[in-house]
């Protein structure tokens, strides 16, 4: 049983209990770090579902390779009438060696992504104090310096988050492209085992292996089409937001070079 | 934010910022101090990155940025420095940042790229001009593993940490930074020390090493410092607690 120690005074206890509670910033951020953050929420969210999307994809990747070499079997099995089919199973082994090649430079991709985001969301934190201190030290009673301290400060946070922003746009931009790598595979698997498909009917008492060879490789295909569907609207809608969180980055380093 | 001055004679001057009106409630009350002689300043536990704003707003009404020279780091507590990463933002490439070096690797966690000049266990000694010099001074376990507190002999003031910490609740200051009756501040600093200290070895050295010292003020992170006669009552009251109260929740 977890019991309370009694503590010598309620004020004590009081002040434990009131840090002890989350903390919540009880003052609001301004406007420009708003606007900024919210995009950058809305960015970081987005990657985070486009990368989820493709979380299963090792495993669709080791079922599709097993599949090739059982498929591989029955080829040899059927002798002669399997000739066409082993050619098929071979070529699929070569997609699968892609899609690890695509889920190696996805991992990369997503730790990248990943510490560019930590980096943001620190440079938006700092960020948005230093606004406060700007706010603070703009009052006519600090002198110059402490005033161009802060906004030396604002604007090398601003910089290095343009930069940050640019480098997540085009993370944004080869996960994309890899997307598109595994939409090629979903093809050429497509059209690997609608020839299995035909290869079958041709194969007398083999037909039925080759149908299920056939049947489970569709199977694989649907489950990479919905991976591609739910990680493209994630992908594109990452891409307007990076976009746009650029501009608006950019726009506010033009501001602060205006104001200088 | 307010600033009281502590000591001044010619350039050499303590100040302590603190109960900041507009600190959000829940998170905890600090001092932070600032000890300047001639155009060089070291600040002393710049606090945590929610009080920033207003410190940088309350410390740069009396000094410039540039002559802080050096920060100092009591120990690795969020509260105490995590504001880090924010001060080296405005101050020069150049500053110092000192700090027990058991913390080094863990603070960096809070500023990957602060180059940390470390304390040795023993403490060390360092010239803010050609005639201040601070001590740093162990006061391990007090209640942070590798920590330190700050004297300085010429102004007779000792930065103390966690040590003299109270938790004085808003509705219970009477605008002044200085403890007025050391009997009714107990209460705010009795539940701190029971809790938050737990070697009573190390508190029984500390006490020792501190009582050598000629000391008119002791200044700590939290709540009020103490001048005068009530240094001493805080050692020898300090000296008579029971700590470590977290351990009677265990094995229960």
């Amino acid at each position: 049983m977890i019991c309370r120690v009694s503590l010598s005074n309620a004020d004590f206890e009081g002040l434990v209990t009131a840090m002890s509670q989350v903390s919540i910033s009880a003052r609001s951020h301004t406007q420009r770090t708003d606007r900024i953050e919210a995009r950058a929420n809305g960015l970081l969210g987005d990657c985070r579902r486009a990368f989820h999307a493709f979380g299963d994809l090792d495993e669709l990747a080791e079922n599709l390779r097993i599949l090739s070499l059982n498929a591989e079997l029955a080829a040899g099995r059927a002798g002669d009438k399997g000739r066409a089919v082993r050619a098929l199973t071979q070529y699929t082994r070569e997609l699968v060696n892609r899609l690890a090649q695509i889920q190696g430079e996805m991992n990369t991709l997503r730790r990248r992504t990943f510490a560019l985001s930590s980096t943001i969301l620190r440079g938006l934190l700092q960020m948005s104090l230093f606004e406060r201190a700007c706010g603070l030290v703009d009052d006519g009673e600090h002198d110059a310096t402490a005033k161009a301290a802060v906004d030396r400060a604002f604007s090398q946070i601003m910089h290095m988050l343009v930069e940050t922003l640019d480098d997540m746009a085009n993370s944004v931009g080869d996960l994309a492209r890899r997307a598109h790598g595994v939409e090629e595979v979903v093809s050429q698997s497509d059209s690997i085992a609608t020839n299995i498909a035909i290869e079958a009917a041709a194969a007398g008492v083999h037909e039925k292996e080759f149908r299920t060879v056939s049947d489970t490789m569709r199977h694989y295909v649907d489950d990479l089409r919905k991976m591609i569907d739910e990680a493209s609207d994630a992908v594109r809608r990452a891409s307007e937001k990076g976009e746009s969180l650029r501009r608006l980055g950019l726009d506010s380093l033009g501001d602060l070079e205006d104001n200088c | 934010m307010k600033c009281v001055t502590l000591f001044r004679e010619d350039d050499h001057c303590w100040q302590a910022f603190g109960q900041d009106p507009d600190k959000p409630d829940n998170v905890v009350d600090t001092n932070q101090y600032v000890i300047r002689s001639g155009s060089a300043a070291i600040l002393l536990d710049p606090g945590g990155m929610e009080v920033f704003p207003s410190m940088l707003a309350a410390l740069t009404r009396e000094i410039s940025v540039d002559d802080i020279k050096a920060l100092f780091l009591s120990h690795q507590d969020p509260d105490i420095g995590s504001s880090l990463p924010l001060w080296r933002r405005v101050c020069k490439p150049d500053v110092k940042i000192y700090l027990s070096w058991l913390w080094a690797g863990f603070t960096a966690h809070f500023d990957r790229d602060a180059v940390f000049t470390t304390i040795p266990d023993e403490g060390m000694e360092v010239s803010l001009s050609h005639d201040v010099k601070l001590r740093f001074i162990p006061a391990h376990y007090l209640h942070s593993s590798g920590n330190f507190n700050v004297y300085d002999p010429k102004a007779r003031i000792l930065f103390s940490g966690d040590m003299g910490a109270a938790l004085v609740p808003a509705d219970k200051t009477n605008g002044s930074m200085f403890v007025s009756d050391f009997a009714g501040h107990i209460q705010y600093m009795d539940g701190f020390h029971r809790r938050w200290l737990g070697s009573t070895r190390a508190r029984d050295a500390w006490v020792a090493q501190v009582s050598k010292l000629d000391i008119h003020m002791l200044a700590p992170q939290h709540g009020l410092v103490f001048k005068g006669d009530d240094v001493k009552r805080f050692i020898d009251w300090i000296a008579g607690l029971d700590i470590g109260s977290g351990v009677a929740s265990m094995n229960r």
